[in-house]
């Protein structure tokens, strides 16, 4: 019984182990995946935003983008913008968080490739957005390239992927 | 006074006999039931998980086939033994499955595919479609389909081109068949 209970401890601790190398020194992949999680949550809102608030959020929104990025927006239908700039995606988001009263962004799958220099990444992920008031929501696919700068990893390019070309 | 404690039934091994209906619910050995039992549903969710994909419909571009909110399976070994066929509901994939599309196979690889005043032509000829229920006006210039290329469209033809998602995709990105 005691050489059973001590192997479970051992167990317990070697898993605690795991757990605690992978909290204190995430991958690449899993730091791509919680800025895209991040990134999904600060782009969504709600109506009854101060100006304040709105102006500081499009800051913080802007803070995920490398300051030359691209963004090549292609929705059939719904969206067709190009952004180049980081301050060009500051001023969408804000006019967007101004003409709208809601919107919900999600990215419910995320394939992340880190390049073999680890200096730079692609991710592959699904968006779903639901704007308030709109009973279909828009669902694309989109691949976000990153690399890392100053030990962050900012989004250089966005590109839509057409899954039916 | 009657005995209180009546003489057990022994079985042929001399062992107490246990009554037909635990037997048949619990099995004689309890410990080697739920052991089964736990095994046997393990092996039930993997299974589940390799061959089904549950699925809501979301929107109208499959209408009449499957309506908006209805709820449906994806067998995912469907094209384990064969290739999709011409007519066959099938998911697509976008970056992964917890978002796919729904639409139906009408153009295989190698044809060219187009739309000439809402009917489907496969090589130059007309398609018979019995699914196609609601008017359609489309008018598409052929597309050649490569040698692992699909042609995908929903059954709502009634809605304009632009916002119906249709077209060429990768045979890579085929999940599997609808159960509708």
């Amino acid at each position: 019984m005691k050489i059973v209970f001590r192997f479970f401890f051992l167990a317990a601790l070697v898993a605690l182990g795991v757990w605690l190398w992978f909290v204190l020194f995430p991958s690449p992949e899993r730091i791509i995946r919680a800025r895209l999680t991040l990134l999904a949550r600060t782009g969504s809102f709600t109506s009854g935003e101060t100006y304040l608030a709105k102006l500081a959020i499009t800051q913080r929104l802007a803070g995920y983008f490398a300051t030359n990025v691209e963004v090549n927006i292609d929705v059939p239908g719904r969206v067709q913008h190009t952004f180049v700039g980081r301050d060009e995606i500051q001023q969408a988001a804000f006019a967007a968080r101004t003409s709208l009263s809601g919107l919900k962004v999600q990215f419910p799958d995320i394939n992340v490739t880190v390049a073999a220099d680890k200096q730079s990444a692609v991710a592959d992920l699904t968006v779903e957005a639901n704007v308030a008031g709109d009973r279909d929501s828009i669902v694309q696919e989109m691949k976000f390239t990153f690399r890392q700068t100053d030990g962050e990893w900012l989004i250089t390019r966005i590109e839509t992927v057409r899954t039916l070309s | 006074m009657p005995a209180q404690n009546p003489v057990e039934q022994l079985n042929g091994r001399g062992q107490p006999q246990v009554p037909r209906w635990r037997i048949l619910v619990i099995g004689r050995n309890p410990k080697v039931t739920l052991v089964r039992a736990a095994v046997l549903a393990v092996l039930c969710i993997l299974g589940y998980n390799a061959s089904l994909l549950h699925i809501r419909v979301e929107g109208i571009s499959m209408l009449p086939t499957c309506q908006d909110g209805s709820a449906h399976f994806v067998n995912r070994l469907a094209y384990l033994w064969h290739e999709p066929r011409r007519g066959d509901v099938v998911s697509i994939r976008l970056a992964g499955v917890h978002l796919m599309y729904l639409k139906r196979i009408i153009g295989l690889p190698g044809e060219t595919v187009a739309f000439a005043n809402g009917r489907v032509l496969i090589n130059g000829e007309v398609l018979d479609e019995p699914y196609e229920k609601l008017p359609c006006d489309w008018d598409i210039p052929p597309e050649k389909l490569g040698p692992d290329e699909y042609f995908v469209v929903g059954d709502n033809r009634s809605m304009p081109a632009r916002d119906h998602k249709f077209g060429k995709v990768d045979r890579n990105r085929i999940v599997g068949k609808a159960v509708l």
